[in-house]
C-alpha cells in the first residue's frame, strides 16, 4: 500500500476515527480550527502510532509540531527517516 | 525518602485512593498501595451485602499513581488529569481485606501528555491493567 494511505490509515485505527481514511486530505491541517481539530492528546496518540507502525520516533513536542502538520508532512517523515536508516 | 500520596496528589479526602507510596523513580516509574476495608462507605452501595471495590476506581488509583510516577511531585494547579483509558481488564474483584499494589509505567510522554501503563494486583496476581493517558494542568 502506499505510503500516504497507510498514514491515512494509522490515523483512522489509533484515534478510532469514523470516516474513511482517504477522505483526510493530505494537506488538511491536522490541528486546529479549519481543520480536523485534533488536540494534544490525539498528537501523543499518532506519536505512538507513528512509532507502532513506522518504527519512526518522534523525541519531543518541537519535532511533533514540525511532523504532524498533516498527512503529507507525516509521510514525508517517515520516508525522509526511513532512507536515512537504509 | 519517599513522600506519603497526600503530600504530592492533588486530590483530598475520600477521593485518594493510594495509601502509600512504596517505590519512586520520577518521570518512570511508580509502585503504591491502596487497602481496602469493609468500612469504606462506597461498598456499602456496591453491592449492598456483596462488597466489591468498584473496578472504574482501580482505574482511578491506577490514574493516580500514575500521575507520580510521571511528574512526581507537582505544584498544585499543574498535576495530572485522566484524559484516556484504553485496554482495560478487569481480572478478578477486590475484596475487603485486599492490599491492592498499583503499579505504573510512563510509557510515553508529550509535552503535557502521557501515556501510563498501570497495572492493579492483589497478593501478587493481576486484578485490573489499562493503558492511560494523562495530561497536564488543572488538578
Amino acid at each position: 500500500m502506499e505510503l500516504t494511505r497507510r498514514v491515512q490509515e494509522m490515523i483512522v485505527q489509533q484515534l478510532r476515527l469514523t470516516l474513511d481514511a482517504a477522505e483526510i486530505g493530505e494537506d488538511v491541517p491536522l490541528f486546529g480550527a479549519g481543520g480536523l481539530g485534533f488536540d494534544s492528546v490525539d498528537a501523543l496518540e499518532l506519536v505512538l502510532g507513528m512509532e507502532q507502525h513506522f518504527g519512526v520516533d518522534i523525541p519531543d513536542e518541537e519535532v511533533g509540531r514540525r511532523v504532524l502538520q498533516t498527512v503529507r508532512t507525516m509521510a514525508d517523515f517517515v520516508r525522509e527517516r526511513q532512507a536515512g536508516a537504509a | 525518602m519517599i513522600p506519603p500520596p497526600w503530600r504530592v496528589l492533588p486530590h483530598g479526602p475520600r477521593f485518594l485512593f493510594v495509601d502509600r507510596l512504596l517505590e519512586l523513580e520520577p518521570g518512570t516509574r511508580a509502585v503504591g498501595r491502596k487497602l481496602v476495608t469493609a468500612n469504606e462507605a462506597l461498598l456499602t452501595g456496591h453491592f449492598p451485602g456483596n462488597p466489591i471495590f468498584p473496578g472504574v476506581l482501580l482505574l482511578e488509583a491506577l490514574a493516580q499513581v500514575g500521575g507520580i510516577a510521571w511528574l512526581g511531585s507537582a505544584p498544585a494547579g499543574t498535576g495530572a488529569v485522566l484524559a484516556g483509558v484504553s485496554g482495560a481488564r478487569f481480572r478478578r474483584p477486590v475484596l475487603p481485606g485486599d492490599a491492592v499494589d498499583l503499579e505504573a509505567r510512563v510509557i510515553r510522554v508529550l509535552g503535557t501528555t502521557a501515556r501510563v501503563q498501570g497495572t492493579a494486583r492483589v497478593e501478587g496476581e493481576e486484578a485490573a491493567s489499562a493503558e492511560l493517558t494523562l495530561a497536564r494542568g488543572r488538578a
